[in-house]
């Protein structure tokens, strides 16, 4: 189907659509003038904006056919009042219950305002669930993820956007495609990062095919350790150095873009690693491979802060339970950092998503293994807290540790990778947060990019659950419009 | 019409069609006429370029060209110039998201309309109230993402706390549905939802696919979510649990004269609706003599039970009153003890309890009666080597699975003088459905 969803801003039409076009359209939008105009004249006016953003990849003939004069709505009931009466009380004096003074204005219930569920049907659609569920920047964009086989329902690849959902559908789209929908896009200088970063691994596959067959064949075996001491004899000071270039880049690239929350706390980063490369020479930390490395420094950080007693235990707790934990993460950070991705992350260690996935998140602290001689470390600490007070706690304050973390969490679950189709580090796209609501019709997991449409859009007493930018006139007269020969 | 926004710009030269009349019925004669003079921005020369343009106040690349010595003046169209000035301008705010607040045009527009009246206000007064400038900035504009639409609210999503706990509650500890969706105030749909995704997303976390974390990070930072609060303080309800969908039947207004002295009761009413006649003297004394809580449970236990009316196509069921059609009418027997014993709180918790019991094991019951029925429809045949299980069940084409005009889906096989269309042109071959 050809793309006629543009937002010109001549004759400015909303779409369903987060662009900033579309933003400024938004942003001078007004309802259409009724004075002098004729109510057919109205209801054209405002069917044709309506449509413009409802569906406008539906054709006319095929929405006319899904319009329903039935709307659906519901009435939040409270058990209280129900058990108080049985409903006698409503019909008795002149059937319309007994007259109270006091409630008889200031107690009514907020409108419903049922029209503005005229294209409440359309929500059924798949690929405007898609877009309802901030998968895709567009609806035009989730119908060409639908169509284009990136989406299943309930487990089943489905390509047909149009397709109705019913409720308790689950629907899921390619979290890759989700991020790079969500995502800022790249610029000159990450295209091209991204080009030279193919071409060199198209040249190293070529070049050595041979070598990758027997490392593969090694994991196939199941026996990484030989691989791992090989590729990854870096303590943890060389991470956190990487680190801070990688750190440094960022700054450095994205001196614009970056809001300046971010690059306050980029820069709180760079000095917390600086505090801590600066202390860490003496550290005792011995590590195998990638994943403990960074379990280490987590729980170096950790054993800094540790001064009060509940950390402590909970840290002795993880690493009684985490020992075996740290040596099956090894397998999938050795096969990320065997091929470097890109010239900017060679430098750097590779966080791969497939590692970030079982790494803890900041919720789950208890996930990070450690090894033996932290262990060690940990009862040091744990015995005698004033030997490793008198040390850190001057030099590294307590937020500063926590930013540390937070940005050590942050580019690991986010890693720098030049050869994917959005800028990395993720970061949302400029203007998202304006566009940004879910209905409540759809419960959405985002980690998964996964959402289930829960039962149809309704309406209620103060609002309803179809988004649309128009007021309550366009709404119905639209809904008249529709109405004719039914 | 005034120009909607920079009124300072507005212009002498074309104000009305260089100002977004989206609704203007003359713009676009308007725009016909102008743009003579202004639309032809690839022939600069043309067009009276400096001293008809605004002194630019913020920025004015987007008006001038970007190349050294080029005499070309516009790059862009006015449109296009007034949209840059809008977005590097007002519209930077709206550029990058704000963790923990929303960010919405409605935000932005009120808080422009505030300061506005604001700054009149101190044209007026002497310049003071900074604590009141700050209240009101909190709560501006709401969550509402559209300026024009009031009725559409951004509602909270469940925080990924609140997703655990529900997902830990239902599966290790246990617990019904029912009752997790009451304590949690999360409707039960969103219950079983929140589950079933939890699964899946632990499944993927297990195989180690890639999960997209910082997107859902920043989306969980951009809408307001429902957090989870810890014993002491009280559980803030997600949603309203009870919703009652409007019933068809209740659509049309019916005027209903009822005697003073009759005892006219939501039972009634839902009888009236329905076109049914009213219930006689010895069941009604029945009804209302027994307790109402059993006869909901009654009701909603056995839905295959209730009073039919009409005939032929028309026929539907009698309208049952709210207290059977709510999602949770234990709750209505819960605040009837609460009117009952005020003071006895642990006798109330403990009918509470037993009442969620008892309706679990009703539910239950029906899985594996409607299981059962299945079971005995199929007939089981296994081979002698016992490597093949065949399975018959029965076809029956009736009026039921026909339907009124014998195109019913259920019954099987071509019909006589029934056309399947299915080979027609503009049938639509879209699945209807997708089977878990």
């Amino acid at each position: 189907m050809r793309n006629r969803a543009t937002t010109p801003l001549s004759k400015a039409k909303i779409r369903q659509s987060w662009s900033k076009y579309n933003l400024y359209n938004l942003s001078r939008l007004r309802n259409p003038p009724t004075i002098s105009r004729t109510f057919f004249q109205q209801k054209w006016t405002a069917k044709s904006v309506a449509r413009a953003y409802h569906g406008e990849q539906v054709r006319e003939r095929q929405w006319t056919r899904m319009f329903s004069r039935r709307i659906r709505s519901v009435v939040p009931m409270h058990p209280a009042q129900l058990a108080q009466d049985d409903g006698s009380l409503m019909a008795a004096g002149r059937g319309s219950g007994l007259e109270k003074r006091s409630r008889s204005s200031a107690g009514s219930p907020p409108r419903t305002p049922y029209a503005q569920m005229t294209f409440a049907p359309l929500e059924r659609r798949l690929d405007v669930a898609i877009f309802r569920a901030m998968f895709a920047s567009s609806a035009r964009q989730a119908r060409q993820f639908v169509v284009h086989g990136a989406v299943t329902v309930n487990g089943k690849k489905m390509k047909y956007p149009g397709y109705l959902l019913n409720p308790g559908d689950l629907f899921q789209v390619d979290p890759e495609r989700v991020l790079f929908a969500t995502g800022a896009p790249k610029d000159k200088v990450e295209r091209r990062e991204g080009r030279l970063a193919r071409r060199a691994g198209t040249e190293a596959k070529s070049g050595d095919d041979g070598e990758t067959a027997t490392t593969e064949d090694a994991k196939n075996e199941g026996s990484p350790p030989v691989e791992d001491t090989i590729a990854e004899p870096k303590d943890p000071r060389e991470t956190l150095k990487s680190l801070l270039s990688q750190a440094k880049t960022i700054l450095s690239r994205e001196k614009e873009v970056l809001p300046a929350k971010r690059k306050q706390e980029i820069r709180g980063f760079q000095r917390a690693v600086r505090s801590v490369l600066s202390r860490s020479a003496s550290s005792t930390v011995l590590t195998d491979n990638l994943e403990s490395q960074f379990t280490g420094l987590m729980s170096a950080l950790k054993v800094k802060r540790a001064s009060t007693p509940s950390a402590d235990k909970e840290a002795t707790r993880s690493a009684g339970g985490a020992q075996n934990a740290s040596s099956s993460h090894s397998s999938p950070s050795s096969s990320s950092s065997s091929s470097p991705p890109s010239p900017s992350s060679s430098s750097s260690p590779s966080f791969s998503p497939s590692s970030s996935s079982t790494a803890a998140t900041s919720t789950s602290e208890a996930a990070s293994g450690i090894s033996e001689p932290l262990k060690e470390a940990f009862q040091k600490a744990a015995h005698d807290p004033s030997s490793l007070d008198d040390v850190d706690t001057a030099e590294l304050s307590d937020t500063e540790i926590e930013v540390l973390r937070r940005a050590l969490q942050q580019l690991r679950d986010n890693p720098i990778d030049s050869q994917k189709p959005y800028t990395t580090p993720w970061r949302p796209r400029d203007y998202m947060s304006a566009f940004a609501f879910i209905p409540r019709y759809l419960e959405v997991n985002q980690n998964i990019c996964a959402a289930v449409y829960l039962r149809h859009p309704v309406a209620r007493p103060g609002g309803s659950e179809v988004a649309s930018p128009f007021g309550e006139s366009v709404g119905t007269a639209a809904y008249t419009w529709y109405l004719r020969r039914r | 019409m005034p120009p909607r926004i920079n009124s300072q710009i507005s212009n002498s030269m074309i104000s009305s069609s260089v100002t977004p009349c989206l609704f203007n019925p003359s713009a676009s004669a308007l725009l016909l006429s102008s743009s003579s003079s202004c639309c032809s921005s690839r022939f600069p020369a043309f067009s009276n370029p400096a001293p008809s343009w605004p002194s630019p106040t913020g920025n004015c690349r987007s008006q001038r060209s970007r190349r050294p010595f080029s005499s070309s003046f516009f790059l862009q169209t006015r449109l296009r110039s007034r949209m840059f000035e809008w977005l590097n301008g007002e519209g930077t705010r709206l550029k990058h998201h704000i963790p923990g607040s929303t960010n919405y045009l409605t935000n932005l527009k009120e808080r422009n309309a505030s300061a506005a009246s604001e700054a009149k206000s101190a044209g007026d007064h002497s310049a003071d109230a900074g604590g009141s400038e700050e209240g009101a900035l909190s709560d501006i504009g709401g969550n509402r993402p559209f300026p024009l639409n009031p009725s559409f609210v951004s509602e909270s999503i469940l925080s990924e706390e609140l997703r655990n706990e529900i997902y830990d509650r239902v599966v290790i500890q246990k617990m019904s549905v029912r009752a997790v969706s009451v304590e949690l105030g999360v409707d039960m749909k969103r219950v079983g939802a929140v589950v079933r995704l939890v699964e899946l997303e632990k499944r993927w976390r297990k195989e180690g696919k890639p999960l997209a974390l910082p997107y859902a990070r920043t989306v969980h930072e951009m809408i307001p979510t429902t957090p989870l609060h810890h014993p002491p303080r009280r559980q803030v309800a997600h949603e309203s649990i009870n919703d009652l969908p409007v019933h068809r039947l209740t659509d049309p207004q019916i005027f209903y004269p009822v005697s003073e002295s009759r005892h006219f009761t939501r039972v009634d009413a839902g009888r009236v609706f329905s076109a049914a006649p009213a219930l006689p003297h010895s069941k009604k004394a029945g009804i209302t003599s027994a307790d109402p809580s059993i006869l909901t449970d009654h009701v909603t236990r056995h839905p295959n039970q209730i009073e039919r009316v009409g005939k032929g196509d028309s026929e539907h069921e009698v309208l049952l009153p709210a207290d059977a059609r709510i999602p949770h009418p234990h709750l209505i027997a819960f605040e009837r003890d609460r009117l009952a014993k005020p003071a006895e709180y642990r006798e109330r918790m403990h009918l509470y309890n037993e009442r969620l019991k008892a309706e679990e094991e009703a539910e239950k019951e029906r899985k594996r009666e409607a299981k059962e029925r299945l079971e005995k429809r199929i007939t089981k045949i296994e081979t002698k080597d016992g490597r093949f299980e065949f399975r018959f069940k029965d076809v029956v084409v009736s009026r039921e699975t026909t339907g009124s005009n014998g195109r019913g889906t259920t019954a099987p096989g071509r019909r006589y003088g029934v056309p399947t269309y299915d080979r027609k042109k503009g049938q639509v071959k879209i699945p209807t459905r997708v089977e878990v």
